[in-house]
């Protein structure tokens, strides 16, 4: 698949803090790219300097086959749908006034408005005003407003922030509907990894400004397997047990884990520590958590 | 360069995001109150006084405009602009506009109720002297220079007013600034010259079409014409247009 978005070695300095460092992001068409990392961890100023909102230091950017300067913005732009942290919107206008203003900015006649109201459903509440609405609300009609104009590319800052499970979930179907439905390609940031999980089929991993990894979803969970948390009645014993039969194994915050799922090498540790004579408590099975991924990728552990 | 047809329709948001915040009665309520003060100041002058009224209004509004247009300024900037801020909309508008231009629009909206103000006032004035029956001509150019002034030095405000406003997350500062000004402009009038140029909100009365001759022993006021300093005007003007750009700059160079 082609890439949409394309950056070469893209950098943002405030001062001596250096806030993007050297990124090469590629979303491919069609896609939705999970753009992942901790709180500032240059998510949001990636985003930024994407639309243009803020200036690269250096590097270049190319967004739908264009290269993306400072003449082009608007006309590239133009194709693109935005929703960067929290909704923007006139509190003191109703959903339908406040989408009639995008639509004269954008240059789309107002026919567009029920169009996209539909697709958020939010055709219920397009007279009420939007100081009203719930926050909830105000994220679809953000996403309502980016949809304005049919655009190829939408980049989605963090849009399930601060809404209830019953939000994240409708939030997260919409984004889910749209490369397949409408044929766009969507670049979301989150810092959770499962709301990824859920939605992406590209994922890039951005720490400290640097992106240290980008590939499809199947290739990190290749890298975020799960592991086995085993509880024995006697875990020195059982770790003793475990080296002298060459078994890996790993000890962390005073537990136990077999860091594997194959059926044989279960078999073979579970027979090995019980024929030691040790008790075997539980065996649970343990998705890796965006930390022990970091830990993994980088070798640094990372606050989330 | 953009185009007439993409600025007219930047300017068609602008008036629909103005829909429902009632700016248009923040002139007609400072105009209300110039209308109350000037029947009542008309009311307590001599007929000596009256005899010349359209001059005497001249030498008055401008001291009014003092008191009244930096609040009126600022308000009008504030409401415009604190909708953006609330609503946190910049950083969706421009992905669809330029800075540059969003600023222009928003001052275009907002100087639409100033020059609303000012030829409501022109309209007061006529009005006045229909009402009062003043003696003296009106003398037409002594009329346009008046409003020139009145609409030039509040454009002047209103971009300043505009910048403070989209710079500031709360608008307390910026309509403190405008009431600030108020006082400070009227304050400005008994500065010396050289000290008094540097209040810009006492600018209302630095190009004056009318002065008076007040007598000490008689107690007699005489109102006269003075020739309109129109050098230092356009000195004026020019200014303005630098302080525009500036104000816009500051806007333009804001990362959002």
């Amino acid at each position: 698949m082609k890439p949409v978005i394309t950056t070469n070695n893209l950098t943002k300095r405030f001062g001596s803090k250096t806030i993007v460092d050297r990124l090469d992001l590629s979303v491919p068409d069609g896609s939705i790219y999970g753009f992942l990392g901790p709180n500032g961890a240059g998510k949001s100023t990636t985003i930024k300097l994407l639309l243009g909102l803020v200036k690269p230091t250096g590097g270049t950017m190319r967004l739908l086959d264009k290269e993306m300067n400072e003449k082009n913005r608007l006309a590239v732009l133009s194709q693109t749908g935005s929703l960067i942290e929290a909704p923007a919107y006139y509190g003191h206008l109703s959903g339908q006034e406040n989408l009639k203003i995008i639509c004269t900015l954008k240059n789309v006649p107002d026919s567009e408005i029920d169009r996209v109201l539909a697709i958020v459903r939010m055709e219920g509440q397009k007279h009420k005003k939007v100081r009203h609405y719930s926050l909830g609300m105000k994220q679809r009609l953000g996403l309502a407003a980016a949809l304005i104009g049919n655009p190829r590319l939408l980049l989605l800052d963090e849009p399930t922030n601060g809404l209830d499970p019953a939000g994240i979930q409708e939030m997260r179907e919409l984004i889910c509907s749209l490369p397949t439905q409408y044929g766009i390609t969507v670049l979301v940031s989150s810092h959770l990894l499962s709301e990824i999980d859920q939605m992406a089929t590209h994922v890039g991993i951005i720490d400290k400004g640097q992106l240290i990894f980008q590939d499809t979803l199947s290739r990190l969970h290749e890298h975020s397997r799960s592991r086995l948390l085993l509880s024995t009645d006697n875990d020195e014993q059982a770790i003793k047990v475990l080296k002298e039969q060459g078994i890996p194994w790993e000890f962390n915050k005073g537990k136990l884990f077999l860091p594997f799922r194959e059926d044989t090498m279960v078999i073979n540790a579970v027979s090995s520590l019980v024929n030691s004579g040790i008790g075997i408590l539980r065996l649970n099975e343990q998705q890796m958590s965006l930390e022990d991924i970091f830990l993994h990728l980088t070798g640094k552990k990372v606050s989330l | 360069m953009i185009s007439l047809f993409s600025f007219a329709r930047q300017l068609q948001a602008e008036r629909r995001k103005g829909c429902r915040r009632h700016l248009i009665l923040l002139p007609l309520l400072f105009l209300s109150f110039q209308i109350l003060w000037g029947f009542w100041q008309l009311s307590h002058a001599s007929e000596e006084e009256l005899r010349t009224g359209y001059v005497l209004l001249f030498h008055h509004l401008p001291i009014m405009n003092t008191l009244l247009l930096p609040m009126m300024v600022s308000v009008t900037a504030s409401r415009l602009c604190d909708m953006e801020i609330k609503g946190d909309t910049l950083k969706l508008l421009y992905t669809m506009e330029k800075p540059a231009t969003f600023f222009d629009c928003k001052y275009l909206a907002g100087l639409w109720y100033l020059l609303l103000f000012t030829l409501g006032q022109g309209l007061m004035i006529l009005a006045f002297g229909q009402i009062c029956h003043f003696e003296d001509a009106l003398k037409w150019p002594m009329l346009f220079w008046h409003l020139a002034v009145t609409i030039s030095v509040s454009s002047v405000l209103l971009s300043f007013q505009q910048t403070l406003s989209l710079l500031s997350a709360s608008q307390l500062f910026p309509l403190f600034t405008g009431l600030a000004g108020c006082f400070l402009g009227l304050f400005s009038l008994f500065f010396p010259q050289k000290i008094a140029r540097f209040f810009i909100w006492g600018y209302y009365s630095a190009f004056p079409v009318a002065s008076m001759d007040w007598d000490a022993s008689t107690r007699i006021s005489h109102y006269y014409e003075v020739p309109f300093p129109l050098t230092d005007f356009l000195l004026f003007l020019i200014a303005a247009a630098a302080v525009y750009q500036l104000c816009k700059s500051i806007i333009v160079r804001k990362e959002v």
